[in-house]
Order: structure tokens, then sequence, then C-alpha cells
């Protein structure tokens, strides 16, 4: 019964986000308040309904329901507890779900802390969140249902593909989600905009926010993925350039440039329209990131021309909210008023660089990852543009705007002086060269760019703190003024200088990988060892062993410093998932400071070796750990008192108008 | 029944969210530009802390402060939209309120199977066996071994089941099991054989030889064991010796023996000129059988690679070349032909000389 009432919620929850979108832009549109006010009311009981069938899914996977064809296909009675629920969405239809109770989610929450929201502005927007998810339910009801049931029920399932069954995949999901649907507020927040032909000033006060948290959980999740990757696949990768992963990083991309042209039209009410198209296009790419994953055309466009039942409804609904927005974009932008005016050289002109290279690293993240698309569909041909058209255009594009990032905060507003910010910039300059200098003499096996790389890290992560350092006086006045006004700054000053120094953090992560990494193999026999960066590690023992769904051959390292201490131990193993006979590799990872370890093994030699893979992989952990920072800064400039607008009293129309805002 | 009342409950409330703002006597709307007033208020006294944080200077501020003024007043001078309760309002309204219990029923009725009830799988194992299928039981007993696979009494009574219901290979394993477990004796061993044979499809492995002749030590008068193993030798073409075995068997039963005629049958095919079936009609039914059932298994459960290599092998051992090429199709098709296992299929049969009929 469960299941069923899931489903039916499911499909109420469908019947309410027509409502939803129908009568507040009705209402907006007659001036009809009654109708407006149906719009918080809908979206919040459309919420419960969606959770009301998450849960029940969830509820089959655990009870391990196997008449629903969905657990049957995706899960195992043997499976740990943990996995049987991240199952739920370790599969196209349960994703799907989880995308469209997120995206009700975001809905409820622009209903429950939007009351001081102009009304209209805000049944507008809830309007189009509406629609969103009606063509979202109307695509998992009709393509990828969840709930279809199967009877006679089989007694055992077929397990979750055993790669997906890890805790980083667990949360990986979730946070990509929370960040690519809450896009969907900005895009919703624009195409009402539009709507109405009017930006208010509380318009760009409240996309700031939501554009920031979309932004932090993708940040978040973007990492996590990245992590998962490197530790899960037994590569000892980090990023691959690989399609779903551009699909992650390209809203990501735009979703920064978004984020900082926000501020120049909060601040500034400059570049209202500009702001409006980039939150139709990050969304946009939001869209086309599920479009790619989910509609099989990513293995090949054979494969979605096969079975095109799902991809063609995505590419209808890509259509649909793409044209339809760029169109409505087109039809009324030209309405819209211009806001103040700046000079090149200033705050909002090197928001606006900073808008230009990211739109251009968007756009050539876009055509590497299509372009092999269209030449297949095109001759057929299988091309793969990889790492290394990236890595010729992407950082080319991407290092100018890394090296101006310490610039941008330091400038003033309207009108900057660029030799003025110079000089205060000297000493981290100074400092980023002493970084660069000593990595080229006193690191062995440092190039040129690995020292660039270095300066470059140390370039922003000094630049950040210069920020905070100028901005409360040091130097200027004394240190406990300074101190007081250091504690005083607004805290999107310290979101700003944080999220900075997290992406200095990234930088050397990255420099020090891609530059100093080393990797061995070699055929060990229990009891051999290797030296690898001053360690020396030891192949104890391999043993097989039994897991809840698997079966592994474990295999037992220790290392030991160069005085022959022993420093800790390493496991690594191959992994048989039983159900669908799928073998995976466990890598075995110690961390070291921020550096790690990274020990996987392969196959049996037919003398009794194994092949056994080891990485130094110097400072990796700093590559997830500025997106960590990154987050950080995300969260301390969205606790910004500020940002917390005063809602005006509600009042009768024709009252006479009080014009003071109540806080 | 209990569902259809939630549901109810549900519906009702989804209509009571679109129902209840309309009927409420709202006629209270927010101004725009109250809220543009109130941000603008909000900015010109950031730029006080800005400026006594000392963060801008007076001469910014003043400018600054400036524009925002610029900005209020502008306002005062757009118009604030009529809000008004209309007609239109209602009837649209109604229409909606009526199409959430229309729409969400209609497309329930389509998609949802309101008649089948939640099946947790502790719930189905824990039921009462009488009314259990096979499968649930054969399932419960797996469950009840996962967990204490030391039992050897479940073992042994799980493998003959498993040979019945046709999983030979499961059954493979639990009389291993049970031989490891509740050590060797001559039945454990023919079930064991037995089950080697059915597996691969009638074929007489060197695996099924040895536990057919470890019965015969055990049991020496063992009749099934000496005809299995007198069948092997025909199998592997020593025709001659299986007649000797064969001879030597029928000199010792006794008159009365119902293994009279399947021996006598049997020795009539080997010296006759069918040298492809060796058994006697009894036996070559028996295999025919297994291989039907095998063939109906994997229509009903096609995902398994090893299934198909067998099916495949049975039909060409049993001469019957067009339908080990159906099967071979039918695997593939299964398999998917770009996987690895259904490449390994192909591989298989090709080696057996069976290729996919155009």
């Amino acid at each position: 019964m469960i299941i069923e009432l899931g489903h039916f919620a499911l499909v109420l929850a469908f019947a309410l986000a027509l409502v939803q979108f129908v009568l507040p832009l009705m209402g907006t549109r007659l001036g009809d308040p009654r109708l407006m006010a149906v719009a918080n009311p809908v979206t919040l009981v459309g919420f419960a309904l969606v959770a009301v069938s998450f849960a029940a899914l969830t509820s089959a996977y655990i009870q391990s329901d196997f008449s629903v064809v969905n657990v049957w296909e995706n899960s195992h009675s043997a499976k740990p507890m943990l996995y049987k629920v991240t199952g739920v969405w370790g599969n196209h239809e349960g994703s799907m779900l989880l995308w469209v109770l997120i995206l009700s989610l975001f809905g409820a929450m622009v209903a429950l802390f939007g009351r001081n929201l102009p009304d209209t502005l805000r049944s507008n927007v809830l309007s189009i969140q509406g629609l969103v998810g009606a063509a979202f339910l109307l695509f998992i009801l009709v393509t990828s249902n969840p709930f279809t049931r199967l009877s006679p029920a089989p007694l055992e399932g077929r397990d979750l593909n055993p790669v997906l069954q890890d805790i980083g995949l667990a949360i990986h999901p979730p946070l990509l989600y929370l960040g690519y649907v809450g896009f969907s507020v900005c895009f919703s927040f624009a195409v009402a905009a539009l709507i109405e032909g009017r930006i208010d000033a509380a318009w760009a006060r409240w996309v700031r926010p939501w554009t920031l948290a979309a932004w932090l959980f993708l940040t978040g999740g973007i990492a996590m993925g990245s992590y998962w990757a490197y530790y899960e696949l037994g590569w000892g990768g980090w990023w691959f350039w690989d399609p779903v992963e551009n699909a992650s990083f390209l809203p990501w991309l735009s979703g920064t440039a978004l984020l900082h042209s926000a501020i120049v039209m909060e601040k500034r009410s400059a570049l209202k329209i500009w702001t409006l198209l980039l939150a139709i296009l990050t969304f946009s790419l939001s869209l086309l990131g599920t479009f790619l994953v989910r509609s099989g055309v990513l293995t090949s466009v054979h494969a979605f021309a096969t079975d095109p039942s799902r991809g063609v409804f995505i590419l209808m609904l890509l259509i649909l909210f793409i044209g339809g927005s760029l169109a409505l974009f087109a039809l009324r932008a030209s309405s819209l008023t211009q806001g103040g005016l700046f000079h090149p050289v200033s705050r909002e002109g090197s928001l606006v660089l900073n808008n230009l290279f990211l739109t251009t690293a968007t756009a050539t993240v876009l055509l590497g990852t299509l372009y092999p698309l269209l030449v297949e569909a095109v001759t057929g041909e299988k091309i793969s543009v990889g790492a290394p058209f990236f890595n010729l255009t992407f950082i080319p594009l991407i290092v100018p705007l890394l090296i101006a990032v310490p610039f941008g905060p330091l400038l003033a507003w309207k009108r900057g002086d660029v030799y003025a910010v110079s000089q205060r910039l000297f000493a981290a300059f100074g400092g980023a060269l002493l970084v660069a200098l000593l990595g080229y003499f006193l690191i062995d096996g440092t190039g040129v760019l690995a020292a660039f790389g270095m300066g470059l890290a140390a370039w922003l992560m000094l630049g950040a703190l210069t920020d905070l350092a100028l901005k409360a006086g040091i130097g200027n006045v004394s240190l406990s003024v300074a101190w007081r006004r250091f504690r005083g700054l607004p805290r999107s000053v310290f979101g700003t200088a944080l999220a900075h120094f997290g992406l200095g953090v990234t930088v050397l992560g990255i420099a020090a990988v891609t530059s100093l990494d080393i990797e061995r193999v070699m055929v060990m026999r229990p009891g051999d060892t290797m030296s690898v960066a001053g360690y020396t590690l030891k192949f104890d023992t391999i043993a097989p062993q039994r897991g809840p769904n698997f079966t592994e051959d474990r295999a037992h390292f220790t290392y030991m410093d160069a005085a022959a201490r022993v420093q800790g131990e390493i496991i690594s193993s191959k992994r048989l998932y039983t159900a669908r006979q799928m073998p995976t590799t466990e890598a075995g990872i110690s961390t070291i400071w921020f550096s790690q370890l990274y020990v996987s093994i392969g196959d049996a030699t037919s003398d009794g070796g194994i092949v056994v893979r080891v990485w130094w992989k110097p400072m990796v952990l700093l590559i997830w750990l500025g997106g960590v920072v990154m987050m950080g800064g995300g969260v301390v400039s969205l606790l910004d008192r500020r940002l917390r607008v005063g809602a005006p009293a509600r009042r009768k129309e024709k009252a006479a108008p009080a014009g003071v805002a109540a806080r | 029944m209990a569902f259809w009342i939630i549901a109810a409950l549900l519906t009702f409330a989804g209509c009571l969210a679109v129902l209840l703002p309309v009927v409420g006597n709202r006629s209270a709307v927010t101004r725009d530009a109250d809220h543009d007033l109130s941000v603008y208020q909000d900015q010109l006294s950031e730029l006080d802390r800005d400026l006594d944080r000392g963060t801008i200077d007076e001469r910014e501020a003043a400018e600054a402060r400036a524009e925002i003024g610029r900005r209020i007043l502008k306002l005062s001078a757009e118009e604030q939209r009529s809000v008004s309760a209309g007609r239109f309002g209602k009837v649209a309204a109604t229409i909606a309120v009526l199409l959430v219990p229309l729409a969400s029923w209609g497309v329930y009725s389509m998609t949802g199977s309101p008649e089948l009830s939640g099946q947790p799988l502790q719930a189905r194992l824990s039921k009462n066996p009488a009314e259990s299928t096979i499968d649930e039981l054969v399932a419960r007993a797996e469950a009840h071994l996962a967990a204490n696979p030391q039992d050897g009494r479940g073992w042994e009574v799980l493998a003959p089941i498993y040979y019945r219901v046709g999983r030979f290979s499961e059954s493979v394993t639990a009389w291993r099991n049970a031989i490891t477990l509740n050590g060797q004796d001559a039945d454990r061993e023919l079930g064991l054989a037995d089950s080697l044979t059915a597996a691969s499809g009638g074929v007489i492995i060197a695996d099924a030889r040895e536990a057919y002749e470890r019965a015969l030590e055990l049991d020496p008068a063992n009749l099934k064991a000496q005809f299995a193993l007198a069948a092997a030798l025909s199998q592997e073409g020593r025709d001659d010796d299986a007649a000797v075995a064969l001879r030597t068997m029928l000199e010792q039963l006794p008159n009365d023996s119902p293994w009279q005629d399947v021996v006598r049958r049997a020795l009539a095919t080997i010296s006759g000129d069918d040298s492809n079936l060796i058994a006697g009609d009894d036996q070559s039914a028996m295999i025919e059988n297994m291989v039907a059932g095998l063939d109906q298994r994997l229509r009903e459960q096609p995902q398994d690679p090893a299934g198909w290599q067998r099916l495949v092998h049975s039909y060409t051992v049993l001469g019957r070349i067009a339908d080990a090429s159906d099967a071979l199709a039918r695997g593939i098709d299964a398999l998917g032909a770009d996987s690895e296992a259904g490449k390994e299929l192909a591989a298989f049969a090709a080696e057996r000389g069976v290729g996919v009929k155009e």
C-alpha cells in the first residue's frame, strides 16, 4: 500500500504543479491577488507530496520489496543498509525523483522565506518553478516511473552497480542536484523579471543568495565527485575531462560568472540584462548536463537512437525551457531599463572581465564536450576530445583570470586605480615570486611550469589575505583599531577572501600533483618491498575475505620511513560483487599531511605475484580542501546579515502610502 | 481499502491548498515600489556603516548616496498597477480545484496498480510454508544456509530440490557442501555426479565420472553408477569397453531387475550403427528432457551466460545443429552482442562449429 500511495502522491504532485504554474501567473497578469495567493500553499503541499513519494520509494528499498521493478533492478537483500538507501538515487528513475524532490524543496523555500519579496515577483517565480516541476514530473510519470510494479515478484534483486556502492557516491548526487536545481530558482527569477518587464531592487538582492547557495552545493558536489573518481576507480587521476564531469563543471563556470555579475547588479544596478542572460544560461547548462548524463547520448549517439523515448523527451524539455526562455529574453530584454554607468577600470569593470573569461571558458568546455557527439551524429565516426584539448584551451583562458583575481576586490566601485592597487599588492607579488623561486630551486623535479603554478597559488592566497588586511586598515591605523575594524568587516568580505583563498589552495594542489607525482608499477610477492618518495612499502600478505555481498582478495601493506620506522599500514583489495559477477578495485590510501600514498592492486601473474601500482600524490588533498574552503566562503557570505532585507508592512490597498519600511 | 481512504484524503488536502486562498477575502497586496524603497534604505544604512568602518571615504559615500537618492526619486514616478479580484479568476480557480482530483485519479488509474500490496522480502520469507511457492521455499532455505553455512543436513535437503527445479550448478555446489560437511557416501556422490552431468547438458564430464567412480567404490553394487560409467566410456568413443562393461553388468543383474531392459537397449545401440546415441530410449529421453528444461529456463531467465553455453553445447552433442544455432542467436540477443558475455558465447559456439544463421 505504501508504494502505491507514493505513486499516487507523485501523480497528485503533478496535478498541483500544473495549478502552481497556471493560477499565480494568471493572477499577476490579471492583477488578481487571490490567484497569486494560491502560489504559496500549493507549492508547500506539492513539496510535501513529492517528499511522501520519495519516502515511499526509500521504504521499498529498505524492505527489499522486489515487486517494484526499480528496486528489483537496483537492489539486493544482502546489500548493507546504507547502500540500500543510497541505491534509491543510484539509478535513473530514483535520481530523477531526487531531482524533482530538490526542485520542489527549493520552491517551498522560496514560498517560506520569500515573504519579503514583492507579491507579483514571488508569484511569478513560483509559477515558473511550477512549470519546471510539472515538466519533470510528467517526464518521470511517462518515461521513468520508479513505481512500476512487477508481479509475481522475484525473490532476489539484481544489485546496485558495485562501483556505486560507496559512501562518496552516496553524498555526491544529492549535493550536485542541490547545485543544479538551485540554479532553477535564479532561472525562475530571470524569467519572472522578463514576464514582468521590470527588475525590482529586491530582485538583485534575492537572486544573489540563491545563486550563492546553488553555487556552493555545486562546488561541493563536483569536489566530492572528483574525490570519488580518484579513490574508487583506482586510476589515481582526479579529473578526466570526461563528458559527465564537464556536464557538472559547465554550470559551475557560468554559475561563478553569475555570482559575480549579480554583485554588480545588487550594488550598482548595472549589468541587469547580462545577469538575466547568465541566470538563464546557467540553468540551461544544468538541464543540458542532466540531458547528457540521463539520455544515454554519451555512451553513443546510436545507443540514444535505439531507445529514444527518454532522450527525446528530455530534448523536448530542453527546447521548451532553453528555447522558450531565450525567446522571451529576445522579446523583452530591450524593455528593461539600463542601470548605472561605470568606468572600464573599476570593480564593475573587473567583474565584467571575470565574466568574459568565465563565459569564454564555459563555451570552450561546452565545445569540447559536444563536438564528439556532433561528429558522431553527422559522420558516424567516434572521436574523443580529451585532456590535451582542454589543457591547450581551458588553461590559457583561466590562468590570466587567476592572475587578475586579487585585483578585483581591491578596486573601487565606479572608478578604480590599477596603479594604486598594484602598489598595495606588491607584498603579495613578492611573496608569490619567492614561493615560485623556492619551489623551483629547492624541490626536486619541479619544472618552470610547476614553479609558476605554485607562485600563482601563493599569489591567490596572499592576494586574498592582502584584501582583508587592507580593508581592516593594517599599516594605516593602530593595531587595536585595525583589529576592531577587522572584526566589523561585513561577512561578505570574508566570504570573498575565503573563496579566493580556497581557489589558491586548489591551484596549489593541482600544480603539485600534476608536476610532482610519482608512479611505480611492480610485480610483488608477499615479503617484497619497493621504495617510493622516501618511503619503503612492504607487501605483507594477501588473503581472501567475505563481505556482505562480495568476496575480496585483500592485500596488506606496511610502509616505513627512511629510518625503517613503521609509519602506517595500507589495505588495498580486489572485490568481486557476486550478484552481478562484477569485479572492482578498492584502492588503499594513506594520508600523510596533505599528501597521499595510493596503492592499487591488479591481476595476479602466473608465478604467484600480483601487479601493484603505487602513486605518491604530493599535496593532492589540497585540490578538494580548496573546494571545501570555497564552500566555506560561500556559507560565510550567505550568512551576511545585510542580505536579510526588511519587508515592507503588508497593508490594505488604497491605504495612505506610509513609505517607511519596517525591518 | 485503507489505500483509497488515504488517497482521498491526500486529494482533499491538494484541493484545499488551491481552494482556501481563493475563498479567503484577500485584497491586501504589497506595492512593488515599497519593496524597492526598503532595499534602497537598507543600502543607505549600509553606506553609513561602511563610512564608519572606513572602507570608503567621504567623497565616495556622497556620490553613492546621490545615486541611491536618484533611484528613490525614480520610484515615486512609477505607477502601481491596479489590483482587483475579478470574476475570471474565480472561474479559473474553480476549474483548477476540479482539475486536481480529475487529473490525479485519471493519471493514476492509467499508471498505478492499486490492487498490488507491498511485498517486503522479510514478510514473504516468514509466511506459512504451505502457502509459499517452491521458489520462496528455496529462497528461505538459501537465507537459512547463508546464515548457517555449516548446516550439512540443510545442504543435503536443498541439493535434490535444486536439481528438480533445474538449477543444476547450484545443485552441484549444494552436493559438494553436503559431502564436505556430512562426509562421503554413495548417494551424495551419485547426486553430485548426476548434477554435474545435468549441468553440462547430459555429457558426463571428468568431474562427474570421478564422482561416479567414488560412488561405486563406496557401494560396489550400485547399478546407476555402473551404468553411468559405461555410458561415459561410450561418450569418449570407447564403445568396445562400454559394451564389455555393460555385458558384465548384465551378467550380474537378477532376472527381474528393471535395469535388464535398459542395459540391453543400451548394448543394442552401441553395437548398432547409431554411434551417437549411446544410451537407451529412456536415457536419451531423459537427456532431451533436461535440455528442453534448460532451454525453457533460459527463455524465462535469459541473463545466464554459462547457461547459454551449456545449451549450445548440449544441442551440438545431440546433433541438433539448427537448434544450437537458434539457441546461440537467442543467447546473443539476451546477453547483448557487444557485451563481454555475448562475445564469449559467440566464440564458444564458433569453437564447436556453430554460427548464427543468416
